[in-house]
């Protein structure tokens, strides 16, 4: 049972909703609990449309293919039902709220979790709330304020790390977390995913990146190298370090 | 245009508006008793409503609010001022709650169905010569401050049709007066309850703030629905004299079927501060007219407002920032949410007189639509008559943002708690730059309320 993935991604067609042109060419990716994987591309890739499908977004839709996760057919699942169940994506650009603090739509969203015959344990909820702040180093007051408004790159980042922190995810998709961070900010988020892991081995992580920077403080397991929506290398760490030396040039040539 | 309830005079369109309840007999017979200042306040206010003639679509002002169908002026009958004391035995569950949340206060007042039933008012307070009281009993008691202060300098009968009506047929009321240096702690607090349906109530509000003193006051209206229309108008005058600090909160609450006539006039004096925030959630239709008037050097002038509509409630704003002295600051902000078919009007006009230089005038005025049949029109506007002033207006009417949505809707948050945080956080805006402890608070909570059907 536990080898058997915890996502699996068939033959994944996908383009944007309003669109014809497909993004996403027969995307398969198999995903077990525990593991840490990374995807990686250039520009334009697809990897950032396959994060958004998985998570729900509107405005993309899947054309052929099967996303199963935990034995469901995600795709099917509203992008609530997703959270809910597990799923986690952390936004490369994360959206800002005006007027609504983190700690009230932190609190709100893990009292969704628990449904209404159940009441969120204040104390509980708090002491849980500093302890991840602290993680990320961030100041007490930073919960007071509204989610993401008027934020640096580097605040809106943790800010995605605390809320992964909060909701405990089973599979967490982190879409370009590294980009717009200092070595300082990296550093912190990476720390954060880290310990997060640590405190939670069966948690499943999808790195998505450009850069192999990330790679460098976060270990995959296994990375995977997407080209024009489809992935054409898997591997282990030693990937990355092709890539590094390499670059995505030669990936391409071998994709015509 | 002629209709049943126009008594159409040969002389053309005058006296329309006059109808069995509402009428110089009616007139008279508040006056009776009255002393002769008031009796004749009372009659030249009527002979205005008489002269003037009732709004159309056709003025500017009026052109989203149709009077001649939204208000059944002649199906109505005048609420009279009687006895009533205010028993919590029998108070309807609403009003108490209601009550029972404003526990800080420096004083209360109830009125109920247009009279006042209670009023208390902390004896510390009192005996610096805060006066909170009936404005029917200050007649009597306090005549030399109403006959300087009422319907004349701040909301006389010429403003307009309706506060020309509530100034000749007002019934009750309230006075509130701060001494020169006094300052309250803690906001005076008003609850104006509504049941009776088919009624119209006309009920008037002084307030005085004088020299240097410093006091906030909120009022709060409120009714269940009722059966049939009934027409609320309350006649509002604020007065802040130097130096003093004015904090004006209105919230109204009232059930369907209520049409409420807010008609408010604030006067703000050298270095004096005058800040008002009208919430709007209840009543079928609901139309504000509020003109602040900076008339002293340095005055300061905040005017927050926010509604929330659903179903076919109907707002309309009407503002304006009157900049006549030097040297003051506007700064306006109101927000709306509307959902299901509701609709809502601002208009807002800047007026920068000429002589009233180093002037900060501000007018912003956003819309959120929750519906594909809600509506918002915003018509902001300057008139600018100095050349050395800063002056800004914008408006926005968006929807919901769906990347929003799915932020929220991605942390587990099903869509209609998601769009409820939203919506939160949009009306948030307004009660962050009003500091008033225990208001802020209560008027989330009403918002909450509502948002949760």
């Amino acid at each position: 049972m536990s080898d058997s993935p915890i996502l699996s991604i068939r033959n994944l067609h996908a383009k944007v909703a309003d669109e014809d042109v497909e993004i996403l060419h027969g995307v398969d990716l198999d995903l077990k609990k525990g593991e840490i994987h990374a995807i990686m591309g250039p520009n334009g890739s697809g990897k950032s449309t396959l994060a958004k499908i998985l998570a729900g977004h509107p405005g993309y839709e899947a054309t052929e293919g099967d996303v199963t996760y935990l034995g469901e057919d995600l795709l099917e699942q509203e992008p609530d039902e997703r959270s809910q169940n597990g799923v986690f994506l952390a936004f490369q650009y994360p959206v800002e709220i005006p007027g609504v603090s983190i700690a009230n739509f932190l609190r709100t969203a893990l009292q969704a979790r628990l449904g209404n015959d159940e009441e969120l344990d204040l104390f509980d909820y708090q002491d849980q709330l500093m302890e991840a702040m602290e993680l990320l180093d961030v100041d007490p007051s930073f919960a007071e304020r509204p989610v993401n408004d008027g934020f640096s790159g580097g605040e809106k980042k943790r800010n995605e790390i605390l809320q992964m922190a909060m909701l405990n995810p089973t599979l967490a998709l982190m879409d370009e977390t590294d980009s717009g961070l200092d070595i300082d900010a990296l550093q912190v988020v990476a720390k954060g995913v880290n310990t997060l892991a640590e405190r939670n081995p069966d948690m499943t992580v999808l790195i998505i990146t450009h850069y192999q920077r990330l790679l460098q403080f976060i270990k995959p397991d296994h990375v995977h190298v997407m080209i024009e929506g489809r992935i054409v290398e898997s591997g282990g760490p030693e990937v990355a370090e092709a890539l590094e030396d390499r670059g995505y040039e030669e990936f391409k040539s071998t994709t015509t | 245009m002629a209709d049943s309830r126009t008594i159409n005079d040969p002389v053309g369109g005058l006296m329309e508006g006059v109808t069995d309840a509402l009428s110089g007999e009616a007139v008279e017979a508040l006056a009776a008793d009255e002393p002769q200042w008031l009796a004749e306040r009372r009659r030249h206010a009527w002979s205005v409503y008489e002269r003037t003639p009732m709004p159309t679509t056709r003025l500017e002002e009026w052109r989203y609010t149709d009077i001649s169908r939204k208000l059944k002026l002649d199906s109505l009958v005048r609420a009279d001022a009687k006895a009533v004391t205010f028993d919590r035995e029998t108070a309807p569950a609403r009003l108490l709650e209601s009550m029972d949340a404003d526990h800080e206060a420096s004083g209360h007042l109830v009125e109920l169905d247009g009279t006042v039933a209670h009023v208390d008012l902390r004896e510390d307070l009192a005996a610096k010569g805060v006066l909170l009281l009936s404005l029917r009993e200050a007649v009597t008691t306090h005549p030399e401050l109403l006959e300087r202060h009422l319907a004349t300098d701040a909301l006389p009968p010429e403003q307009g049709k309706f506060q020309a009506l509530n100034a000749a047929l007002w019934t009750d009321g309230i006075l509130l007066y701060v001494p020169r240096g006094v300052r309250l702690d803690h906001p005076v607090r008003v609850t104006r309850w509504v049941s009776e349906a088919g009624k119209a109530f006309f009920s008037r509000t002084l307030i005085v703030a004088d020299e240097g003193s410093q006091v906030s006051y909120v009022d709060e209206i409120l009714s269940d629905d009722l059966e049939a229309q009934s027409l609320v108008s309350s006649g509002v005058e604020v007065l802040a004299k130097p130096n003093a600090q004015v904090q004006y909160v209105s919230l109204q609450r009232l059930g369907r079927g209520a049409f409420h006539l807010a008609q408010q006039r604030t006067l703000a004096e050298k270095d004096s501060t005058l800040d008002t925030l009208n919430v709007n959630v209840g009543a079928s239709v609901a139309r504000l007219d509020l003109n602040a008037q900076l008339i002293g050097t340095g005055a300061n002038s905040d005017m927050l407002g926010l509604c929330f509509g659903e179903g076919d409630q109907h707002f309309d704003h009407n503002t304006s920032q009157d900049h006549v002295a030097s040297h003051a600051k506007s700064d306006l902000l109101y927000k709306g949410a509307l959902d299901g078919k509701a609709r809502s009007v601002f208009r807002g006009i800047i007026k920068v007189h000429k002589g009233a230089q180093q002037t900060d005038a501000y007018q912003t005025n956003r819309n959120l639509l929750l519906s594909d049949t809600a509506r918002a029109d915003s018509l902001p506007n300057l008139e600018i008559e100095a050349d050395d002033v800063r002056c800004s207006h914008g408006a926005t009417v968006g929807q919901l943002d769906q990347e929003m949505l799915f932020y929220l809707m991605s942390r587990g948050l099903p869509r209609h708690l998601a769009e409820r945080l939203v919506v939160l956080g949009f009306l948030g805006e307004v009660l962050s730059r009003l500091p008033l402890g225990g208001v802020v608070e209560k008027v989330t909570r009403i918002i909450e309320e509502k948002l949760h059907g």
